[in-house]
């Protein structure tokens, strides 16, 4: 399988302001110290083996959106974030060469950042799609739809030209899609959130995203461990600190990067990506989040095998 | 992991040994409970000596946060002598932004 991310941002969309180019600008230019490149191709090697990311890159700044490839023939899709918007773009790209015209999506749940950029997604108004929408929510249509109505969207969900299925899923079941086993579980969110494994060919991707876990409640803990067991990859909300999200912001759904560690280690996963990244977050502030869970992970390791732990940004492929 | 309490200088003082991890965050979490309830009864602070303790996974973190609810505004808990791998979960996590850590139990 290969997991692509198209949006990684938590809650909020955000974007790059000119003072933040700026300050990697004159990071750059500072590092490179007078050198002088022949062409942008050699600034960019330069950039890229003597830069950090936040420094070359960006983590960017859509919400929830990834796409796990491997299916028999469709598209699978978790989340329609605003990084949909770029998904739906490449995937109309896609077909022209020929991909098929299937979208299978599986929505975490319902709230906002999580479902704004359907309006925006080009493919729902191509009249020889197919959209299955799979969710463990009942009301996962209603809002796609409300989302669409007169005072949010001028154009109503009724316009659109694909042909929509809406199938909701039971936690625990395991669902074959186009070939690739499917098995959800409810998450600590309010009014709910799910988590999916995928599976195919003896490899896993776990989708776990806006999801809390609370101190009182440790046989929830111990499902979590079962449900990432073995798991080759998992995607995990890590938008808060530990301190915070047992202190000003307990309840608010949120998971942090030393829990997400500590599943993986109980689960033997194999790689971690640090996903929903908090809006408030500048790249710098990932990026230090990322290296401080990076040391987390070998301080508590003990006699465990390594965990990976990689940091998710908008356009990252991960091979699995 | 080891656990041992007494009372010394006007205040009680825990002190765990060895390691907090999910197989021992259990007793961790049990025994510190009991001594915010014991520092609640004979009104006293409560100082956790982690001296002797190697690390602590997020599940000895979360026993902490329990800890400090069940103690509420009757005890005052301090975190003494952590390790330098101690320190720096303590600083990961932000627990040292929710807790007061000392450098040492200072008996």
């Amino acid at each position: 399988m290969l997991v692509r991310f198209w949006g990684t941002r938590g809650s909020l969309p955000v974007a790059q302001r000119a003072e933040a180019i700026r300050a990697k600008v004159v990071r750059a230019l500072v590092a490179a110290d007078g050198r002088r490149f022949a062409s942008e191709d050699e600034a960019a090697a330069f950039a890229q083996e003597n830069l950090d990311f936040a420094t070359y890159g960006a983590f960017g700044g859509a919400t929830s959106c990834v796409e796990v490839e491997g299916a028999d023939e469709a598209f699978m899709i978790c989340d329609m974030g605003s990084g949909l918007r770029e998904f739906g773009i490449d995937a109309m790209r896609r077909c022209a060469g020929g991909h098929a015209r299937t979208y299978h999506f599986f929505m975490s749940h319902m709230h906002w950042d999580h479902i704004m950029g359907f309006p925006f997604f080009a493919p729902a108004f191509d009249a020889n799609a197919t959209i299955v929408v799979h969710s463990g929510h009942a009301d996962a249509e209603e809002a796609l739809r409300r989302q669409q109505e007169e005072i949010s969207f001028p154009v109503p969900f009724d316009w659109l030209r694909a042909t929509f299925e809406f199938v909701q899923h039971k936690p625990g079941e395991v669902v074959e899609v186009d070939g690739v086993e499917v098995t959800l579980v409810v998450q600590h969110h309010s009014h709910d959130s799910y988590g999916y494994r995928f599976a195919r060919h003896g490899r896993s991707v776990i989708y776990s995203t806006d999801s809390e876990h609370k101190l009182d409640n440790m046989d929830s803990e111990a499902a979590f461990e079962s449900f990432f067991k073995d798991a080759d990859l998992v995607i995990c909300d890590t938008m808060y600190s530990l301190g915070d999200s047992v202190s000003l912001k307990q309840d608010w759904g949120h998971s942090s990067n030393i829990v997400a560690v500590d599943l993986c280690h109980a689960a033997h996963a194999k790689k971690l990506a640090l996903f929903h990244h908090e809006p408030t977050y500048s790249d710098e502030d990932i990026a230090r989040m990322h290296a401080e869970t990076v040391r987390y992970e070998e301080l508590v390791r003990a006699e465990r095998p390594a965990l990976e732990v990689i940091c998710a940004y908008d356009g990252l492929e991960v091979t699995v | 992991m080891d656990w041992q309490v007494r009372k010394d200088g006007g205040r009680l003082i825990g002190q765990p040994r060895g390691r907090v991890d999910e197989t021992t965050w259990e007793k961790f979490s049990n025994d510190l409970i009991a001594a915010v309830r014991e520092a609640a009864a004979a009104g006293l602070p409560l100082t956790v000596d982690l001296t002797g303790l190697d690390y602590m996974s997020s599940r000895g973190l979360r026993a902490l946060t329990m800890a400090k609810r069940e103690a509420g505004d009757a005890v005052a808990i301090t975190l003494a002598g952590p390790n330098e791998r101690m320190r720096e979960i303590l600083a990961i996590s932000r627990y040292d932004k929710l807790f007061e850590i000392v450098d040492d139990v200072g008996l």
